[in-house]
């Protein structure tokens, strides 16, 4: 599903943030990114969606080299990638319906659809009859549960999450990787780059550890260190 | 596709609201500038008005009493035919030709033109010199006609170009300068609106772009925003220009007969084209100035 070869990323005065990175990821697996703050675990995931560019190297994605894409083609891509954030990225103008309405909203999905997934969805992650909230009328974990339904609604092949705990406490974020396994057992990849020690050792999931951008550990059923 | 649309009037509609001050902001200039652009035409048109009568490089007109006959005509085309070192053509305009020109040039003077008929309008000779021929040779050429038989009156071009060119050439081009300047402040307006619009709902953006929405379909209601504001300053700017022109119409019909301002009067027809396409500068100009601002927030 998604495969990686040699791929280095710098930023701006020669900082590298990825350094000739490599590894596979089959359909369907669930694989955390761990290491410090910096060592370039959120631009591995900004490299999977197009939002950045590598220097060298080959991302591939659904089995499509993604780096050459032309641009009129990356909507079409990321309408296969779903995205979790720390900071939810809600509209805070929008109810929790209209948040997850949006995703597919944009796209073009028609109206029908919509009210019959939206629901779905929404139920699925246990927002149900809390469609006409607003999201500071919300805890954080129920914002975050928004912003996974927001993120799967439109079933994606891949779900990107970024430090999705990492703003909840720990029960609240135990919730969160409940949900995340639920979704990766219907058959999403599932990319998550996380800090959080007790939920890599509880889950025994698949480790890539990263240090100053370079992949130091690729372990299966790993756990943090 | 009728969910896309109820989108983007819906987003166009809400963006409108959040950003009100700087909307009528950028609706009031491109007003402005709409405005004296329409009016810079409008008087460019009415200093042509004067000038056409010197249309090719005519530079002297021979009125024939409108009772002469072909006989007598032949004689005044005789005698401009034995100066050819002088003249180097000269056209006839016949009664129907001169009552056109007249209705073009006393648009603003509705009474001399009632008074003029077929029958007692002046015909003209539209004489053009050859290359060279200076104006005290061109007076004295006058002098020798001026005494021919049924020759009403004769007019030197130098004498009239020289002022109309002048006020021509100094309008025209300073308003042309002070409407094309507000034109740019106009767009740049419409520019910082969308721009400010956008960068409110950077977030939202962001989020639609990761769910894969086209950059077309985020664009479109920023785009509409514009032209919506370059429409409606258009369409401010064509109220102006009406209001303006009817009351410089009627302050023209108010001068004394023939005091040669009857010309700068320009037709409705005229008016009319002149707004079509003030608003069709401020709809594209709108729209395309907000399509380059939304281009810039897109890079996600």
């Amino acid at each position: 599903m998604i495969r990686l070869e040699n791929v280095t990323k710098t930023y701006q005065h020669d900082v590298v943030a990825v350094r000739d990175a490599s590894f596979d990821v089959p359909k369907g697996e669930f694989v955390f990114l761990v290491g410090p703050s910096g060592s370039g675990k959120s631009t591995l995931l900004r490299l999977l969606n197009r939002q950045d560019r590598p220097e060298r190297g080959a991302v591939w994605v659904a089995g499509r080299n993604i780096i050459d894409m032309p641009s009129g083609r990356v909507p079409q891509l990321r309408r296969n990638i779903g995205n979790i954030f720390q900071d939810f990225k809600l509209l805070l103008n929008k109810t929790v319906f209209e948040n997850v309405a949006f995703a597919q909203e944009v796209i073009g999905k028609p109206k029908h659809v919509i009210s019959q997934q939206v629901p779905a969805v929404l139920d699925l992650v246990g927002l149900a009859g809390k469609e006409d909230r607003f999201p500071h009328q919300l805890s954080g974990g129920e914002q975050q549960r928004v912003s996974v339904a927001r993120a799967f609604v439109n079933r994606p092949l891949i779900l990107l999450a970024d430090e999705p705990t990492g703003n909840l406490d720990p029960a609240t974020g135990e919730g969160i990787m409940r949900l995340l396994d639920r979704i990766n057992k219907t058959g999403t990849t599932v990319l998550m780059a996380t800090h959080d020690q007790r939920i890599v050792n509880t889950m025994r999931k698949r480790v890539i550890q990263l240090d100053r951008g370079v992949i130091v550990r690729d372990q299966a059923r790993g756990v943090y260190e | 596709m009728l969910s896309r649309l109820n989108y983007t009037f819906r987003e166009t509609w809400a963006s409108f609201r959040r950003n009100m001050t700087l909307t009528v902001a950028a609706i009031i200039t491109s007003a402005v500038s709409l405005l004296i652009f329409g009016l810079t035409l409008l008087m460019q048109q009415g200093f042509d008005n004067l000038l056409v009568a010197w249309q090719g490089d005519v530079e002297m007109i021979v009125f024939v009493n409108p009772t002469a006959t072909d006989e007598q005509r032949a004689e005044i085309q005789d005698a401009l035919s034995s100066f050819p070192q002088q003249v180097e053509s000269f056209n006839y305009c016949d009664t129907a030709c001169s009552l056109s020109e007249a209705q073009r040039l006393l648009a603003g003077d509705p009474s001399t033109l009632e008074l003029l008929t077929a029958e007692n309008i002046p015909t003209q000779y539209k004489v053009v010199p050859t290359q060279g021929t200076d104006v005290e040779t061109l007076r004295q050429l006058r002098e020798s006609l001026r005494s021919l038989p049924n020759v009403s009156n004769i007019v030197l071009a130098d004498e009239q170009l020289s002022v109309i060119d002048k006020l021509k050439g100094f309008v025209g081009l300073y308003t042309l300068i002070l409407s094309v300047t507000l034109l740019f402040a106009a767009i740049l307006l419409i520019w910082n609106t969308i721009r400010t619009a956008m960068f409110a709902r950077r977030r939202e953006i962001e989020v639609m772009k990761l769910v894969g929405a086209t950059d077309w379909f985020i664009r479109v209601p920023f785009m509409l925003e514009g032209l919506i504001q370059g429409f409606i300053g258009g369409l401010g700017a064509c109220g102006g220009l009406w209001a303006i022109n009817n009351r410089w119409t009627a302050g023209v019909q108010d001068f004394p007969q023939g005091s040669g301002f009857a010309a700068l009067v320009v037709t409705d027809g005229f008016t009319f084209r002149v707004m079509l396409l003030i608003l069709a500068i401020g709809m594209v100009a709108g729209a395309i100035g907000s399509g380059i601002a939304a281009s810039r927030f897109l890079d996600v």
